[in-house]
């Protein structure tokens, strides 16, 4: 009993420290016209406003003093959400077949240049977008990929690959070595890998893919400059159109909420397979 | 050694004479059919921007009066040099580099040993742990500006909630980039906490049972039993984070955007400034191409100083 207070002594600042800012602006979300034209804004939202959620989505609300106008972001909002989720998954989905070979790899096998072909990959990811954005964009003119989702993939591909290579190989090497039992009885590397090690991997595997999903989700740089105002537009331009209009923060409050959800899902439903070792420790 | 060459699809066990040979090869050639198609994937969509940037910084662009371009050799890279501006920038990237990757690192430590115990609803809290890593970063940026700011800020909200009429603004301080350090340690902490926690469970809980029976302390436990497997993934992630805070952006543009004045105009930001704003191009690709030394240099120190040795062991 006692242990548990002290646990809880510990979670409390922890779920403070993450959520405090997240509450502080996604509060702004239900407070009404009205609210956010005093000073200081309340703590706490005194009602439930919905508004900005119907404006948002291109919907007329209904305020007790007047109507709160529809904004004329909806189509972007929609539009951003859908293609979002798609490049998300695509990318989570192909990064997730590279890199674990390749991070196994790298964690087992020893080779003359293992280091040098190491940095070379981590070399793709120290190039800071701003300063590639206008190379990228003669690239993609050139090759007609400006605008599309396809470009988009591959942008995040460059950015993801190389990450999630570096993140799993820490992990892979505290994984036990049985696939080297497998390879003595005679499993190829493919075999032994996808046979024994990712099972084993689970939870490994778990936070990869949220990693990915999440640099897929959030990417902003490359977005803006490759697919900004076109049919391939993505959650987070949408939404920084809300950006520099500033008498309407609840609509910025509430774009926000909306692009937290689905990351949030899938890491909750991912996390779970953190946590799952039983097989490790039989192995031992 | 080998005086026959073995193919990687053969079976190992069925190899009798130079079985360890053997498995190298086929271990090498294992490593580069699963290497060499990313790198070849990354080599094309990567060198070719890297290729015109280069190419940029050699020449002056000028976009007005017709476009066109001269070559102008190093000069770029030579006015930099002489740039009070580019130095503040090289120093705003480093102190805040050092600061955001020593907070992020403690902080996601933290978490993950939190989050690595058993407790009831265990798959909420991590999930709510996680959110801050779940937001777009200009999102995370306004949102601690939102915070940290004095007419909207949680301080000034406090203070008059608690009757005392004063607006608390950490926007202007002296400790500005220190703010902004705290607010890149927040988003990215979960990131690290997470890998750190997949990695914690790796170790046998069986370690644990016997590190009690020889009564060890909770300290000597950590040092012994914990710290160990995950050394190699704290200076990954160490050096990665480094990158990562070395071409934050959209963050920076937006909480601050580089203000007050110059204090938080981090090179990224300068670079931006100088590409976007003054539309000088061939000055930006050079200032990048810095940035870009010292990512490089930052992390290669990194590993000559801490990651050798752990991945040796």
């Amino acid at each position: 009993m006692r242990r548990n207070r002290f646990l809880v002594l510990l979670v409390v600042p922890a779920l403070l420290w993450s959520l405090t800012p997240i509450y502080w602006f996604c509060r702004m979300a239900f407070l009404t016209p009205l609210e956010i034209r005093r000073f200081p804004w309340p703590l706490i939202p005194h009602e439930a406003n919905l508004a900005a959620f119907y404006n948002i989505f291109g919907f007329d609300y209904a305020l007790p003093n007047g109507t709160s106008p529809a904004s004329g972001q909806a189509e972007q909002i929609i539009r951003g959400l859908i293609n979002s989720v798609a490049v998300s998954i695509v990318v989570t989905m192909i990064t997730l077949v590279i890199v674990l070979p390749l991070a196994y790899m790298f964690a087992r096998t020893s080779f003359r240049l293992k280091n040098s072909l190491l940095f070379a990959i981590l070399l793709g990811t120290a190039l800071p977008p701003i300063s590639t954005l206008i190379p990228f964009y003669a690239m993609y003119l050139r090759l007609g990929l400006v605008g599309t989702l396809t470009g988009l993939v591959i942008v995040n591909l460059t950015v993801t690959v190389p990450l999630v290579t570096w993140m799993l190989i820490g992990y892979f090497r505290n994984l036990p070595p049985i696939e080297r039992l497998a390879r003595i009885d005679g499993y190829g590397h493919l075999a032994a890998f996808v046979g024994l090690v990712l099972p084993q991997a689970r939870s490994g595997v778990a936070v990869a893919a949220v990693i990915t999903f999440l640099f897929a989700w959030n990417e902003y740089t490359y977005a803006l400059m490759l697919v900004n105002g076109s049919t391939a537009n993505t959650l987070p331009t949408a939404i920084s159109g809300f950006l520099f209009m500033y008498p309407e923060p609840s609509n910025l409050a509430a774009s926000v909420i909306i692009t937290i959800v689905p990351p949030a899902l899938v890491a909750y439903f991912l996390q779970r397979h953190v946590g799952d070792m039983s097989l490790v420790d039989a192995v031992r | 050694m080998a005086s026959e060459r073995f193919s990687p699809f053969r079976p190992a066990g069925r190899v009798r004479t130079f079985r360890r040979s053997g498995r190298d090869m086929s271990d090498t050639q294992f490593a580069l059919a699963v290497a060499v198609p990313v790198l070849i994937f990354l080599i094309l969509v990567v060198i070719y921007p890297l290729g015109y940037a280069v190419w940029m910084s050699f020449q002056r662009i000028v976009l007005f009066g017709g476009y066109h371009t001269v070559f102008i050799g190093l000069k770029n890279f030579a006015d930099a040099l002489d740039d009070g501006e580019f130095w503040w920038s090289a120093w705003v990237t480093v102190r805040f580099t050092t600061e955001t990757v020593a907070l992020t690192m403690l902080i996601g430590l933290g978490l993950a040993l939190l989050l690595n115990r058993p407790m009831r609803g265990g798959g909420l809290v991590r999930t709510l742990v996680f959110l801050p890593w779940c937001l777009p970063l200009f999102a995370a940026g306004l949102m601690f500006a939102h915070v940290a700011r004095g007419q909207t800020g949680l301080g000034t909200s406090i203070a008059y909630a608690l009757g005392i009429p004063v607006s608390v603004d950490l926007m202007t301080s002296a400790l500005v980039i220190e703010v902004l350090a705290v607010g890149a340690a927040w988003t990215m902490a979960p990131l690290v906490a997470f890998f750190l926690l997949a990695n914690l469970e790796t170790i046998p809980k069986r370690l644990y049972d016997l590190a009690a029976l020889d009564q060890l302390s909770g300290l000597e436990t950590f040092k012994f039993v914990t710290l160990p497997p995950l050394r190699y993934t704290l200076f990954v992630f160490t050096s990665i984070v480094t990158v990562l805070t070395m071409k934050l952006f959209d963050f920076i543009f937006v909480m601050t955007g580089g203000g007050p004045g110059q204090s938080t105009a981090t090179l990224t930001y300068l670079l931006y400034k100088v590409s976007f704003r003054n539309l000088n191009l061939g000055y930006g690709a050079a200032l990048s191409l810095y940035l870009l030394f010292l990512i490089i240099g930052a992390t290669l120190l990194l590993y000559l100083a801490w990651g050798r040795r752990e991945s040796r062991r």
